[in-house]
């Protein structure tokens, strides 16, 4: 499905038209470790990049970097024309055009589905509660588990938590979808269910970054795979050349590893 | 659900012989069978003499005889009448604060579309068990008519209070600001309006007011104004009201008996709770400042006896005080109460914060949601569900330890013993009676608050596994 919008973007070193994300020269630091090294990637609109890579590589540090979870030490980084820097109001500006995932679900366990979801768009967006649960329904059909919406997260199974996690997010109408590592917690039976709805969204033009480890996922689906390794960007290519024909002895030994 | 999961075989069958019982449950083995033959008898005595002592020996008139006194203490006998109306309005207080929760509890499940579990009304009894007795006992002990009439009188506000659940829906929030009036109502008829109880009644207006018209159509700076004409709207009224309508009582540091334990203690809580629950956050907060002045006056107050910290509000805190307050006994004696127990609600709150998963933050960030929302929405209602036990654990601890006025010579229910045993009568006579009856009064309450405490952290983890 996603051949045809590979093809666009088949010089995939960069990202071809309307740029949404930008990372010029970033570094980061953990005390004396540095996580991310002079890392340059440009992500356009409705493009999905996957970044893969072993762990400890600051796939995930990059991402949390693109919401500001994680300060960045050096560099810039620039989402939707906002340049992230001190300034409280810019960070939340960010916030506010970025769905983010995570590898732990994290919802929030003393709110129903419901109230989960309606939250942000509620405190932060101002919408009425009733505007709010109209779109948190439609995003609850959207990922197919609208009958859970009045369940408190514990009732519910991994997978389908992690799709509240995505309506969650997508209730908030970002730009922009992070996926740090989504499905690496759920037990094997419900990883698809979980991808599909990724899948679903990819197709509907949503920009996604995603961090993973499911090459499957990857190979369907990116427009482009970023490989990082040791907190750098490694290789840049389509699915067809990277898996196919990846330049980096790098790659191929971590393709090696994991095929 | 209890008897259903246990495995059969541990669940003693109906149809057992009393032989069978004895022998399977106090002669299983040589062991047991000789701790059976050792302990029975040392209990029958022990249950002899205590029913000795409470069906033959004890001389309860000296608790029969002064029943009002361990009630309400010295306070003015003709003004007996406010004790009795302020029970009622507490009543119908109560009352409507059930129908309203009632309600609420009706609309969630509404809403959810789930059948609501009927409350039958023996649960009530099964939760209040102790303090219903123990007003059985002052019934059973009472000579006269009166606190039948009391009590009669309580029920009927109560069950007066609970048509508050037919308050519609968009108005729920009327039902809690009635509520909290007639809370206020029911202390000023004791009190009289004097002093300054009328901001207490200002900010539950004004509270009032904003939940119950929550100005959600409304654009943000706009509703901002409307917030704040209707606080100062209620600030006039409440102030006007109560400077033309001067209404005299008996101030708080003529009470004593129960009726002063109560208060004190109820207002020891209801304040030491914010209280602890902002030293809590300015101790994880990142400014150093607020870090530091939290965490030296946690550790200052830590440090220091209840008792000593009693001795000090009596005889420091008025060089705190801007000259010419005049703080009376008990408003010291509460404040430093309160300042002991925020202490260590904020200690206990602080350990609910911290167990809280980071990745919680992190979600609510993601989310965009502002810091104070944050910890307002997300992190503290989590910690809070999580420290229930210990903040109920520490508030039953203040209440009994409001016997400590006693030696602040401040009558509370069980410094009256020393006003009975100073009667003709009762001197030097039936000092067990009086302190077994004490600790049956105490006991009521604190062990009706534990129970309390126990359902409440049922019902919040509902649903959470």
């Amino acid at each position: 499905m996603s051949s045809g919008r590979a093809q666009i973007f088949a010089d995939a070193t960069e990202a071809k038209g309307d740029v949404i994300i930008e990372v010029e020269g970033v570094d980061k630091f953990f005390g004396d470790f540095q996580a991310l090294k002079d890392i340059n990637m440009n992500v356009g609109r409705q493009e999905v990049v996957v970044v893969i890579g072993p762990s400890g590589s600051g796939k995930s540090t990059l991402i949390r970097c693109i919401n500001r979870l994680e300060k960045h030490d050096r560099g810039r980084i620039v989402v939707d024309g906002i340049e992230l820097s001190d300034d409280l109001r810019s960070i939340q500006e960010v916030r506010r055009e970025t769905g983010m995932v995570f590898q732990q679900f994290n919802l929030f366990p003393h709110l129903t589905v419901l109230e989960n979801i309606t939250l942000a768009p509620r405190e932060v967006r101002r919408m009425p509660k009733k505007e709010a649960e109209e779109i948190a329904m439609r995003m609850l059909e959207r990922v197919k588990i609208p009958e859970q919406a009045h369940k408190y997260p514990g009732q519910l199974s991994g997978g389908q938590q992690q799709r509240v996690a995505i309506a969650r997010a997508l209730a908030m109408q970002p730009k922009v979808m992070l996926f740090d590592e989504p499905t690496s917690a759920l037990d094997p039976e419900m990883i698809k269910e979980v991808l599909d709805v990724m899948e679903e969204l990819a197709d509907s033009g949503m920009t996604m970054i995603v961090v993973t480890h499911e090459m499957g996922f990857a190979r369907a689906v990116a427009d482009r795979v970023v490989f990082m390794a040791q907190g750098q960007i490694v290789e840049v290519g389509t699915p067809e050349h990277f898996f196919t024909d990846p330049q980096e002895e790098r790659t191929k030994l971590f393709l090696s590893q994991i095929l | 659900m209890t008897a259903s999961t246990l495995k059969p075989s541990t669940l003693p069958s109906a149809t057992t012989s009393p032989l069978a019982w004895v022998r399977s449950r106090l002669f299983p083995n040589v062991r047991s069978g000789i701790l059976t033959i050792v302990l029975a008898p040392l209990l029958v005595y022990a249950a002899y003499r205590a029913a000795l002592f409470l069906f033959v020996n004890g001389r309860w008139e000296a608790v029969t005889r002064n029943l009002t006194l361990f009630m309400q203490g010295t306070y003015p006998r003709d003004q007996q009448w406010r004790i009795v109306a302020q029970i009622v309005v507490l009543a119908l207080a109560f009352g409507i604060g059930a129908g309203t929760a009632s309600a609420v509890r009706a609309d969630v499940a509404k809403e959810a579309g789930l059948a609501l579990p009927r409350q039958s009304p023996l649960s009530v009894i099964r939760r209040f068990w102790s303090l219903i007795a123990f007003v059985l006992l002052l019934l059973y002990f009472a000579s006269t008519a009166t606190p039948w009439l009391v009590v009669a009188g309580a029920v009927a506000a109560f069950l007066v209070g609970t048509l508050a659940r037919f308050i519609p829906t968009s108005l729920r929030n009327l039902g809690w600001t009635l509520a909290a009036l007639a809370l206020v109502a029911g202390f000023q008829v004791v009190s009289g309006t004097v002093g300054y109880s009328w901001i207490v009644t200002a900010i539950v207006l004004a509270a009032g007011a904003w939940s119950t018209f929550k100005f959600e159509n409304v654009e943000g700076r706009r509703a901002l104004l409307y917030r704040a004409l209707v606080a100062v709207a209620a600030w006039v009224v409440t102030y006007l009201a109560y400077t033309q309508l001067v209404y005299p009582g008996v101030g708080w540091d003529y009470w004593s008996g129960l009726h002063l334990t109560l208060w004190v203690s109820s207002l020891a809580i209801v304040l030491s709770f914010p209280l602890g629950l902002l030293l809590a956050l300015a101790r994880r907060s990142t400014l150093p400042v607020l870090r530091w002045l939290s965490t030296g006056f946690i550790e200052l107050i830590r440090g220091v006896p209840l008792i000593t910290l009693l001795f000090m509000g009596q005889y420091i805190l008025g060089f705190m005080l801007p000259q010419g307050t005049n703080l009376s006994s008990i408003s010291r004696a509460i404040t430093a109460m309160t300042l002991f127990t925020a202490a260590y609600v904020a200690e206990i709150v602080r350990g609910g914060l911290q167990s809280i998963p980071y990745g919680q933050t992190e979600a609510a960030l993601a989310l965009g949601l502002p810091t104070g929302k944050m910890m307002r929405l997300i992190i503290v209602p989590q910690a809070l569900r999580a420290v229930i036990p210990a903040l109920v654990g520490q508030f039953i601890s203040i209440f009994k330890d409001s016997s400590l006025l006693y030696i602040l010579a401040i009558n509370e229910f069980l410094g009256v013993r020393s006003l009975v045993h100073a009667q003709a009568d009762f001197r030097a006579v039936a000092h067990a009676e009086t302190l077994v009856f004490v600790a049956i009064g105490y006991w009521a309450f604190a062990y009706a608050m534990s129970k309390e405490s126990q359902r409440l952290e049922v019902r919040l983890r509902a649903g959470r596994r």
